[in-house]
C-alpha cells in the first residue's frame, strides 16, 4: 500500500474545479495521485508538484482582449480569449470553422490532457479542403485577473490538403495557469506547416498539450516556440498512422532567468515507410531551465522506418542549465534510427573569426544565436511567418 | 622618417606557461611586403595570433604599434577598425551565417567605428561582386553558409575576398599556400598582388619558399625558436630552401 499523497493548495483548487465541472472521477484521481512529481518519469524534469504552487480560479469569461503577439500580414486570425473561441472576419476558401462543445483532446494517461478534456468547454474547430494560401493565425489569449483557463482547438486537414497554421499564446500580466489542448489530423497527402509560440508573460504558466494523427503520405512540419512565460511545457503526442508519412517535429527553448521551459514529444511509428526527423534547439541563459525529452516508439508493423532525433543545447551563461533526453523504443527489426544530442556554449574560434573582421563581440554572439536558429527558421516558407518568428528571437536575444 | 605601418618592439607572448614568443622585433614600412619564414612550431602563427588578439595568448612584454596606434589596448574587432586583417591559416567554418550577411555586416562595422556611414545594399552587392569576379568567386559561393563546404582552394580565395572589401592597412597572411595546388596558389598570389600598394602592407608568413615565387617579397626574416634571427633580400628565402633551417637554429640558441 502506498501512502496517501499529501495535497497542496495547487492540487485543492484543481479537485474543487474538476468537482464543480461534474469530473468526479478525474478530481478523485487526482486526490490519489496529486500532480507528478520528478518520481514520474514524464515529469522527471519539470516537477509539476514544485512548480505549480497555485492555481487560480477557472476563468470567467473573456477578459479585454490583447494585442495579438506577433501579427502575420495577409493572415486569417481567430481567436480563443480565456477559452472562448471567437470567430471574425472573412474566412478564407476551403476553411470552414465552427465552435463545438467539450474538448478535442483523446483520452490519455496525463495530467494536463484530463484536466483540459474535463475543464475545456468549447472547441474551435477547423477544417481544410484544399490549398489555402494566407496564413491561418490562432491567437490564444488568458487575460484579466489571474485565472485558470483550458481552451482546445481541433484541426482536420482532408486528404490533399494544404495550410500554414500559426498558434501563438499570450497573457495579461498575471499569475495565470493556461493549459490549451489541441487534436490535429492530417488526412492522406495532406501538408501542414504548424508553429507555436508562447509569448505569455512572465508570471504565468503555459502548459499546452498537441496530439497529432497523420495519415498516409502525409508531410508535417511543427514548430515549437518557448520564448515567453515563466513556466512553459509543450506535450507534443503525434502518431505516423499511415504509410508514406514524412514529419518534421522542431522546436526552440528561449529560456531566461528564473524561467523553467520544457518540450517533451512522443512520436509513434504506427505504419511502415514513415519517417521522422525532429530537431530540438535550447538557448538558455541567466538561471534558467530548458528540457527536451524526445521519445520515438516504432511498432512492430513499422517496418523500414527512418527516424532520427536530434537536440542541440547553447549555454548563454555559467547558471544555466539544460536537459535532454533522447528515447527510442523499437518493436520492429528493418528500420533505420538514431538520436544525438549535444550541448555547449559559442565556439571561441568563431567568435574570434567574426570580431578579427571587425565585427563587435555582441553582435559576433547574436549572428551565431541566429546562425544556430537558422535550421529551424529557415524551411518556414512563408515569408510574414518567417520575419516574425526571427522578431520573436530577436526580441528575445535583445532581452525583451 | 615617416610612420611604419607596423612595428613590433620586444614582443613576449605565451600560452598558459608555455612561453612562445620570445622578443620579437620587426618594422614593416608603408607599402612593403615582408616574408617571415620559419618551421613549424616556431611560433610564426602565434606571432599572427598575438596581433589580431586572439584571447588564448598572454602578452608579458612588448608593444605593437599599427600606424602609430598602439594595437595591443584593442579588442579584435577596434584592431580591425584600425586597419589590421589577418589572413587565417584555417579558415572557420560557420555554419547557419550567410557568406553575404558576415561579409555585409563586417564592412558595416568598421565603416561605423571609423564613423562612416553604412553601406547601402546595392554598393555593396556592386564591391562584392567587382572583387569576387578577379578571385573566380561566384554568387553560387557567396550564398552558401561562411566557408561551409568550401573547398581548400575556396576558403582561402574567400579570406583574399574580405581582404579585398575590408581594405586593411596592414594585411598578415597565416600560412595562406597552405593546402593548395599550383593553380589554386597563383590565383590567390594573383589576387594578393592586385592588393599592393603605397599605403598598404604584408607581412606573408609561411615554411615554403614557393610562395614567396608569386607574391615577391621587399624583405625575408627569418623565425626561430620564438623571435626573428636573421633578415635579407628575398634571396635569404632561396637560400633556406636550400641549407635548411637548421644553421639558423644555431644562431637562435
Amino acid at each position: 500500500m502506498r501512502a496517501p499523497v499529501r495535497l497542496g493548495a495547487a492540487e485543492n483548487t484543481l479537485i474543487a474545479q474538476l468537482n464543480e465541472a461534474g469530473a468526479r472521477d478525474e478530481a478523485e484521481r487526482l486526490g490519489l495521485s496529486g500532480l507528478p512529481t520528478r518520481r514520474v518519469e514524464a515529469y522527471h524534469y519539470t516537477d509539476l508538484k514544485l512548480l505549480l504552487r497555485a492555481v487560480p480560479p477557472l476563468a470567467a469569461g473573456a477578459g479585454e482582449a490583447l494585442t495579438p503577439p506577433v501579427d502575420i500580414p495577409g493572415a486569417f486570425r481567430l481567436s480563443i480569449v480565456n477559452g472562448r473561441p471567437h470567430i471574425a472576419g472573412e474566412v478564407p476558401k476551403g476553411v470552414i470553422v465552427g465552435i463545438a462543445e467539450g474538448a478535442a483532446l483523446t483520452e490519455r494517461d496525463d495530467v494536463l490532457v484530463r484536466l483540459n478534456s474535463a475543464l475545456a468547454r468549447e472547441t474551435l474547430t477547423l477544417t481544410i479542403e484544399g490549398d489555402v494560401g494566407p496564413v491561418i493565425h490562432i491567437d490564444r489569449q488568458t487575460t484579466g485577473v489571474a485565472a485558470h483557463a483550458p481552451s482546445s482547438v481541433r484541426l482536420f486537414l482532408a486528404d490533399g490538403a494544404r495550410a500554414t497554421i500559426l498558434e501563438t499564446y499570450a497573457t495579461s500580466d498575471a499569475a495565470h495557469v493556461a493549459n490549451h489542448g489541441g487534436f490535429v489530423q492530417l488526412g492522406r497527402g495532406a501538408t501542414l506547416t504548424h508553429v507555436t509560440v508562447d509569448r505569455s508573460a512572465r508570471p504565468s504558466a503555459h502548459l499546452a498539450t498537441t496530439e497529432y494523427e497523420i495519415g498516409g503520405e502525409a508531410k508535417l512540419r511543427t514548430l515549437t516556440v518557448h520564448a515567453g512565460a515563466g513556466l512553459e511545457r509543450a506535450q507534443i503526442f503525434a502518431r505516423m498512422g499511415g504509410e508514406g508519412a514524412h514529419a518534421d517535429f522542431t522546436g526552440l527553448n528561449l529560456t531566461d532567468g528564473g524561467q523553467h521551459a520544457d518540450i517533451t514529444l512522443e512520436v509513434r511509428h504506427a505504419k511502415g515507410h514513415c519517417s521522422c526527423k525532429p530537431l530540438y534547439k535550447q538557448i538558455a541563459r541567466g538561471r534558467s531551465k530548458a528540457v527536451f525529452q524526445g521519445k520515438i516508439v516504432v511498432e512492430r508493423d513499422a517496418q523500414k522506418t527512418d527516424a532520427k532525433l536530434m537536440m542541440q543545447g547553447l549555454m548563454l551563461s555559467d547558471e544555466a542549465e539544460i536537459l535532454s533526453k533522447p528515447e527510442l523504443e523499437i518493436f520492429a527489426d528493418d528500420v533505420v534510427c538514431g538520436h544525438g544530442s549535444t550541448c555547449g556554449r559559442l565556439d571561441e574560434d568563431w567568435l574570434f573569426y567574426l570580431t578579427s573582421r571587425g565585427i563587435p563581440q555582441r553582435e559576433a554572439e547574436t549572428m551565431l544565436v541566429r546562425g544556430f536558429i537558422a535550421e529551424l527558421l529557415d524551411p518556414i516558407e512563408d515569408e510574414g511567418l518567417n520575419a516574425a518568428l526571427q522578431g520573436v528571437v530577436d526580441g528575445w536575444l535583445a532581452g525583451k | 622618417m615617416t610612420t611604419p605601418m607596423l612595428e613590433i618592439r620586444d614582443l613576449h607572448a605565451r600560452i598558459e606557461d608555455r612561453e612562445i614568443l620570445k622578443g620579437v622585433n620587426l618594422i614593416v614600412p608603408k607599402g612593403e611586403v615582408h616574408a617571415v619564414m620559419g618551421r613549424n612550431g616556431s611560433g610564426k602563427s602565434t606571432l599572427s595570433y598575438v596581433l589580431a588578439g586572439k584571447e588564448d595568448y598572454e602578452v608579458t612584454a612588448g608593444e605593437v604599434l599599427l600606424d602609430g596606434v598602439n594595437l595591443l589596448d584593442l579588442e579584435p574587432d577596434e584592431r580591425a577598425a584600425a586597419g589590421l586583417f589577418l589572413a587565417f591559416q584555417y579558415p572557420i567554418e560557420i555554419p547557419g551565417v550567410a557568406t553575404m550577411t558576415f561579409l555585409k555586416a563586417a564592412m558595416n562595422a568598421q565603416r561605423k567605428a571609423r564613423g562612416e556611414p553604412e553601406l547601402t545594399t546595392p554598393d555593396f552587392m556592386r564591391a562584392v561582386k567587382e572583387a569576387g569576379t578577379a578571385l573566380r568567386i561566384d554568387s553560387d559561393m557567396l550564398k552558401r553558409a561562411l566557408n561551409v563546404g568550401f573547398s581548400g582552394g575556396e576558403k582561402k580565395r574567400a579570406e583574399i575576398l574580405q581582404m579585398a572589401l575590408l581594405k586593411p592597412k596592414m594585411c598578415i597572411l597565416d600560412e595562406t599556400d597552405s593546402g593548395l595546388d599550383i593553380d589554386a596558389l597563383k590565383l590567390v598570389a594573383e589576387g594578393v598582388n592586385a592588393l599592393r600598394a603605397p599605403d598598404r602592407s604584408m607581412l606573408v608568413i609561411t615554411h615554403y619558399q614557393r610562395l614567396l615565387n608569386h607574391i615577391v617579397p621587399d624583405v625575408v626574416h627569418v623565425f626561430s625558436d620564438g623571435r626573428i634571427v636573421e633578415s635579407g633580400t628575398k634571396e635569404l628565402a632561396l637560400e633556406l630552401e636550400a641549407k635548411g633551417y637548421a644553421e639558423f637554429d644555431e644562431a637562435a640558441a
